[in-house]
């Protein structure tokens, strides 16, 4: 009768209800089974190191700088570049951010020539063999143009909220070299406040997010959906392709998709028009407010601009274009078809054209099918250049092996620390609760990484064991402090001891959970594990597990006292 | 056993003065201080940096070959050495560019089986040690802040404070005695140490300053609770250690795994150290502290 009441309070009380509803939960989140073929089965999700698989790490290589330079020595640069050397700047008139160029040259030019070039507006003017060009441009257009030729790479400039003009390099450059590189057009990188020079590593969010999305996409469209591709600091990439070797990984990392251009000719029949290696460079998809629609702007090489102009004509796409499709594919599938505008139609009868927007249309849709588009443009090249900076494989044989040999150690761990435990207090009514405590930390430990969904890999194996460890620490101090000389205490005393006791365990769980998290924050990709399952672990610990065990071996030794009494009556 | 350890040890730390005590932990740390300060004026950095760190390649393959044959096999690779345990053979190479990585990778996935491979650049590398420094300040730091916010007086929360400071740099010079070199793991083993030396740490300082009976009592208790929790983990750390690194002589099937061997044999020597520093220098501070300006040395 006394018991039971006893019983009732136990289970009526507010933590205890929390605990079972923990460990049910758990449980639910750990999916449990077991079949014939596979013998115990989970929904746990497990690591590359105990499921095998290989997984590649790469840096994204760029510099972001602010730069300026001479009006004067940069045009001359630019268009020594482009046109050649016969360039006589005239005059540099610098007009708010605008800056209008006048230079003479004994090329013969015309204004589609200047166009191309894609550096502004421009009038051209030829008088006795020489050839007089006004244009209109900025400073970061020539900035743009001057570091992309000298890198052979791409760089994006853009406005920064306090509205200076930021570059983004592409390929990786070293300050001194970018310096240097600025000397020669009489420039230099911008210095900020504190008088160091505003200059980094490494390229934009957008950029590096960018690249994730083309990875991302490369991988689903080869029908590997599963692969999860991870942003690890400011300039990491981390790739897992679970249950694929090294060398495949590498080869689908690294090579680019295949992209062709097709234009259609009769019915469902198409022809070549050029591959993915005639774009020269793909732009951010915009908004155009004259008709309303999205697009993704793009440019072809010289080669790429005639193949297109002469496909048009021939298939008579330049007369009748909507029956004449351009359509693109990756990696043969459709990935974009729209007819020619009517101006780019007429245009192309006379010249060849080098920028081309592919519009979307104009809903949120055709924004993303814009963006979308803007990838499949790549082909899968990468915007940046990256590096494989770290990899690693573990098949899947070995893999099983280490997860079997895991389970092996954690459970024989279990059982040295019964011995010790049972050594020291002779009592399987404390030994009892206290492996159990334990045993049911690890079911919450792990029903939380079933629950979202976090991959249990070695290091977190070796988090489980740690928090095992100091769990067994804690109860220790539990036990120790509610027992006096081996008996319960009167209940005053108990309610000191066992708040004592828990002051002790939650300032020494504060001080392990101080002490892992640096590791969570920064960009370890292994000891991430580890860290969370320890600092959970520890939570899970204090928070719910150990209370519990405050209450259970509370009632246990009543009960045990209670025997004792009634047995010596 | 433990019973007896704890008896003995609490027997030697009242028949001892604090000097005394103090003395066998402090020289044991200053020990360890010349060790780290010889090995980094030797190689540059105080604990042997590996691979993780470094950079350069790690394949570990399952092979009846012997390491040599192997060494031979991949002498076209820069490999630095090739060792054997168990079924397995473990070779380490040094950096290489990015086509002769994956053409190894291609050669070893198809010759053998159970493979493990594990590359990092030097770059990474050395940014990755950048990192490991400032997580392991970063960690002290919080935990010190931690210390010093529950106990809230100098003397008790700096011992503890250097006691965990003491146990890891303990730890490192025993990995260089023992060759072991600093990895993700042992990284991770360290930052544990600071959680399991606090742990016996706290409970010792708060038996003593907040439980009242006499001084010498409450040493006793805490240290009757302290040994069990000690011997504890280490029971559970030496199973791990065997089973992760030795149990492939029982089972020959299965293989080392390096990770959690190298966690748990850090721990382990983290956690010897420990129990010098909490019981022999963190009791004889207090004992000190608590028994007043210690002009008067306690005698048992």
């Amino acid at each position: 009768m006394r018991e039971d009441e006893e019983q009732q309070s136990l289970f009526r009380d507010f933590r205890v209800i929390v605990f079972i509803i923990a460990i049910f939960a758990s449980i639910i989140f750990i999916q449990p089974g077991y079949s014939s073929e596979e013998g115990f089965t989970t929904g746990l999700n497990y690591g590359l190191d105990l499921e095998g698989g290989s997984w590649l790490q790469v840096k994204l290589q760029g510099a972001t700088a602010q730069l300026d330079a001479d009006a004067e020595a940069l045009s001359g640069a630019v268009l020594r570049n482009e046109i050649g050397d016969s360039i006589n700047i005239v005059n540099v008139n610098t007009d708010n951010e605008q800056l209008v160029v006048t230079f003479t040259t004994t090329e013969q030019l015309t204004t589609a020539r200047m166009d191309q070039l894609g550096l502004g507006q421009s009038t051209v003017t030829r008088e006795n063999n020489v050839t007089e060009v006004v244009f209109y441009t900025s400073k970061s257009t020539l900035i743009t143009s001057y570091l992309s030729d000298t890198l052979k790479a791409e760089v994006i400039p853009e406005r920064t909220d306090s509205g200076s003009i930021e570059y983004e390099i592409r390929t990786p450059v070293s300050q001194e070299d970018l310096e240097r590189i600025m000397s020669n057009v009489g420039g230099y990188i911008v210095r900020g406040s504190d008088g160091t020079p505003i200059y980094r590593e490494g390229v934009r969010e957008e950029t590096r997010d960018l690249t994730k999305d083309i990875l991302s996409e490369k991988l689903n469209t080869l029908g590997l959906k599963d692969i999860p591709v991870r942003v690890v600091g400011d300039d990491y990439i981390l790739i897992d392709f679970a249950g694929m070797d090294l060398a495949t990984a590498q080869d689908i990392a690294s090579k680019p998709g295949k992209f062709e251009i097709r234009i259609a000719t009769q019915g469902n029949a198409s022809r070549h028009v050029l591959y993915g290696d005639e774009i020269q460079s793909v732009g951010i998809a915009g908004y155009n407010d004259r008709d309303g629609q999205w697009y993704t702007p793009f440019t072809l090489t010289d080669a790429g601009a005639l193949a297109l102009q002469r496909a048009a004509i021939e298939t008579g796409a330049t007369t009748d274009p909507m029956s004449h499709n351009l359509i693109m594919y990756l990696d043969e599938n459709e990935v974009y078809s729209a007819p020619l505008s009517s101006s780019a139609a007429a245009t192309l009868s006379q010249y060849p054209i080098y920028s081309w927007q592919a519009s979307t249309g104009g809903d949120e849709e055709s924004r993303a099918k814009a963006e979308q588009l803007q990838i499949h443009l790549r082909a899968g090249a990468l915007p940046v250049k990256v590096e494989i900076i770290g990899s690693g494989q573990v098949d899947a044989s070995l893999g099983e092996q280490f997860r079997s040999q895991a389970i092996f150690a954690g459970l024989m761990t279990l059982l040295a620390v019964a011995a010790v435990v049972y050594r020291r207090y002779r009592k399987p009514e404390i030994l009892l609760p206290m492996i159990g405590i334990v045993v049911s930390e690890v079911i919450m430990i792990l029903g939380f990484a079933g629950a979202i969904g976090w991959q249990l890999d070695l290091p977190s194996i070796a988090g489980i064991i740690a928090v095992m460890g100091t769990g067994i620490d804690h109860l220790v101090i539990i036990t120790d402090e509610v027992l006096y000389e081996g008996k319960l205490p009167p209940r005053k005393v108990y309610l000191a001891r066992i708040t004592k006791a828990f002051a002790i365990i939650f300032a020494a769980a504060a001080t392990t959970v101080i002490a892992m998290s640096p590791l969570v924050v920064m960009g370890f990709g292994a000891l991430k594990g580890f860290a969370i399952t320890t600092i959970v672990g520890v939570l899970i610990g204090i928070l719910i597990a150990r209370p519990v065990y405050a209450k259970i071996i509370h009632s246990v030794l009543e009960a045990s006292a209670e025997k004792a009494a009634s047995k010596s009556e | 056993m433990e019973l007896g350890l704890t008896e003995r040890l609490d027997s030697f730390v009242k028949s001892h003065s604090n000097r005394q005590l103090a003395a066998i932990p402090l020289a044991l740390f200053l020990v360890s201080v010349i060790i780290l300060g010889i090995t980094f004026a030797s190689t540059g950095s105080p604990v042997q940096l590996g691979m993780e760190f470094k950079g350069g390649t790690l394949v570990s393959v399952a092979t009846t070959q012997s390491a040599e044959s192997l060494e031979d096999q991949f002498s076209s690779y820069p490999i630095i050495d090739a060792r054997e345990t168990g079924s397995r053979v473990v070779m380490q190479f040094g950096p290489m560019s990015n086509e002769e990585q994956s053409q190894l990778a291609r050669e070893v996935t198809s010759a053998y089986t159970g493979v493990e491979i594990k590359q990092i650049g030097p770059v990474y590398g050395a940014s990755l040690q950048k990192q490991a420094v400032i997580a392991v300040l970063l960690s002290f730091i919080g935990m010190a802040a931690v210390i010093f916010l529950i106990f809230k007086t100098f003397v008790p929360s700096g011992t503890i404070v250097f006691t965990a400071m003491s146990d890891i740099l303990i730890a490192a010079a025993f990995m260089n005695v023992a060759g072991i070199e600093l990895s993700l793991g042992t990284v991770a083993a360290l930052l544990m140490l600071i959680g399991y030396s606090v742990d016996s740490n706290i409970l010792l300082t708060t038996r003593v300053l907040k439980r009242r009976g006499t001084v010498q009592e409450n040493i006793s208790n805490a240290m009757q609770t302290g040994i069990t929790m000690t011997t504890t983990t280490l029971s559970a750390l030496i199973v791990m250690y065997v089973v992760s690194t030795y149990s492939y002589v029982v089972i020959p099937s299965f293989s080392q795994i390096t990770l959690l061997s190298d966690i748990s044999i850090v721990l382990i020597f983290g956690l010897v150290a420990d129990m010098t520093n909490t019981w022999l220098l963190n009791t004889s501070i207090l004992r000190r502290y608590v028994t007043g300006s210690g002009q008067r040395r306690r005698k048992a």
